[in-house]
């Protein structure tokens, strides 16, 4: 006789139906063993929920911030046209601005969603738009996205 | 020990209000008050009095937070709930207001001139410190618009001989910015307070910047130049700041000013309980780790709480403070023998 067994220690449903000596484990241990199939199965359906989730915020706020900078980038390239034909000595500190955020956007890594300064480098460019949006002195009328810094995932 | 701080007098200087803020001009004969009522007034004395020189009432729709005057004297900035910054030009006793600063989303919460008077800085409840550029015709461009904190941020203070820029905020942090290849970046962020950081003042040198919180303390943060003999760790070129003494068990509510006598070293402070303190460097303590004494202590200075305290930059001693009673008080601080 296998005697007493520890409920702690578990068994697989093999080893209860192997000797019936084990008849009882079957019953005693069916909590135990629900309870692990039932984790399995929520925790397959859940990681499967789970990417949908996150897929699809990622798609939102991915295309949050793809709007927010394309919306920098028609504004900054626009003005670049204005201010290219009619420069003077007094707008260089314009331009420099100008081109320095045409330069962020572009070194702005769009497909590293990883990218562990997306962050950072999305609070430069919008704090260079504010910049050249006080020196050209417009107020411009797209909606900036009000998460600020940090989205809220 | 409460004889060391003697009431020289009181004034309402923003009766039905709020006082938020006063600065001394760098000769210490005027003194700049602003408040809830949307108003600066410009105080000066004649004979023993205080008298109100001028008030600046048309430029801010809303609450004024904070007041500066440039190195020069000759201009004063106010910073405004109503999200701009104005620049008062000064002839003999009348200010007339030469430019309003925009650009900020939302209440501009404090204003500051470096030393050399060609920049200033500004910061707001949007989260953002810009540096603006004056050049000769009191024109002002953005250099550069800091988007470091998380939070509202509080106060923006320059380092009293270098174009270095301090700012504290919601976020309990305090973070300093220099320029780098035209445009400014952070340099470093002083991480140890447990709540809002609500000021900051530098000490005559320079060398070390006392922050002030809503975690009732006070922090001493030292410089550490790269290759230091002490063997702080820096990153590249960039000092580091270290903080090397905390001052807790003093206040028991928010710390909302501090300031650093640029001629006696003395650090006082204003209080949510309605109290002022000065507390002094013991003699011969440890650079690298100093104490300071609680040196005096005005538990009722005003009847609600202290928003501000200004070390007249001339006068040895004199201290003026601020509430949200409206009051302005003038202090005599004198250390006793023998403390």
């Amino acid at each position: 006789s296998a005697g007493w067994r520890s409920p702690r220690e578990g068994t697989g449903r093999a080893a209860a139906m192997a000797g019936g000596q084990d008849l009882f484990d079957a019953i005693v241990m069916a909590d135990n063993r629900f309870h692990g199939e039932g984790y399995q199965e929520g925790y397959e359906e859940g990681s499967s929920l789970g990417i949908i989730e996150g897929r699809q915020h990622g798609t939102v706020y991915g295309a949050k911030i793809g709007s927010e900078i394309g919306c920098y980038q028609g504004f900054a390239f626009a003005w670049r046209c204005l201010l290219h034909s009619r420069a003077t000595e007094k707008d260089s500190r314009k331009m420099k601005v100008l081109e320095s955020l045409i330069s962020m956007i572009q070194k702005f890594p769009y497909g590293d969603p990883t990218y562990a300064n997306l962050h950072e480098d999305l609070d430069r460019i919008r704090g260079k738009f504010k910049q050249l949006c006080s020196l050209l002195n417009v107020q411009p009328d797209f909606k900036i996205s009000a998460e600020g810094s940090g989205l809220s995932f | 020990m409460k004889d060391s701080l003697v009431l020289l007098g009181r004034v309402p200087a923003h009766p039905d209000s709020r006082c938020w803020f006063l600065a001394w001009n760098p000769t210490g004969t005027l003194l700049a008050s602003c408040g809830g009522d949307r108003r600066v007034r410009i105080w000066g004395t004649e004979g023993d009095n205080w008298i109100c020189k001028s008030v600046l009432s048309e430029g801010h729709q809303r609450t004024v937070r904070k007041v500066a005057w440039s190195p020069c004297g000759n201009y004063l900035a106010s910073a405004s709930f109503d999200a701009t910054t104005c620049i008062w030009k000064k002839n003999q006793d009348d200010f007339e207001c030469v430019t309003t600063l925009e650009g900020h989303e939302n209440e501009v919460k404090s204003v500051a001139w470096a030393p050399s008077g060609n920049l200033l800085a500004t910061c707001s409840r949007d989260k953002s410190v810009w540096v603006w550029e004056v050049d000769e015709e009191d024109e002002y461009e953005c250099v550069s618009v800091l988007n470091s904190h998380t939070q509202d941020v509080k106060h923006v203070v320059w380092h009293p001989s270098q174009e270095l820029l301090a700012s504290a905020s919601y976020d309990d942090t305090v973070k300093l910015y220099r320029e780098e290849e035209d445009d400014w970046v952070c340099c470093a962020t002083l991480e140890g307070h447990e709540s809002t950081v609500w000021s900051l003042a530098f000490d005559p040198s320079g060398q070390r910047l006392a922050s002030c919180s809503d975690d009732r303390t006070v922090r001493i943060w030292r410089q550490y130049l790269p290759g230091n003999e002490q063997g702080v760790a820096c990153s590249g070129s960039d000092p580091s700041w270290k903080c090397i003494c905390t001052l807790s068990g003093f206040h028991s509510r928010t710390i909302y000013d501090i300031a650093w006598c640029s001629l006696t070293g003395a650090l006082a402070t204003a209080c949510g309980d309605d109290a002022i303190r000065v507390f002094e460097e013991d003699p011969g303590s440890d650079p690298q780790q100093p104490t300071f004494s609680l040196t005096a202590h005005l538990p009722q200075a005003h009847s609600q709480d202290v928003n501000c305290v200004a070390w007249n930059p001339k006068k040895r001693g004199l201290l003026a403070s601020c509430s949200d009673d409206g009051e302005m008080a003038f202090w005599k601080y004198q250390r006793l023998e023998g403390l």
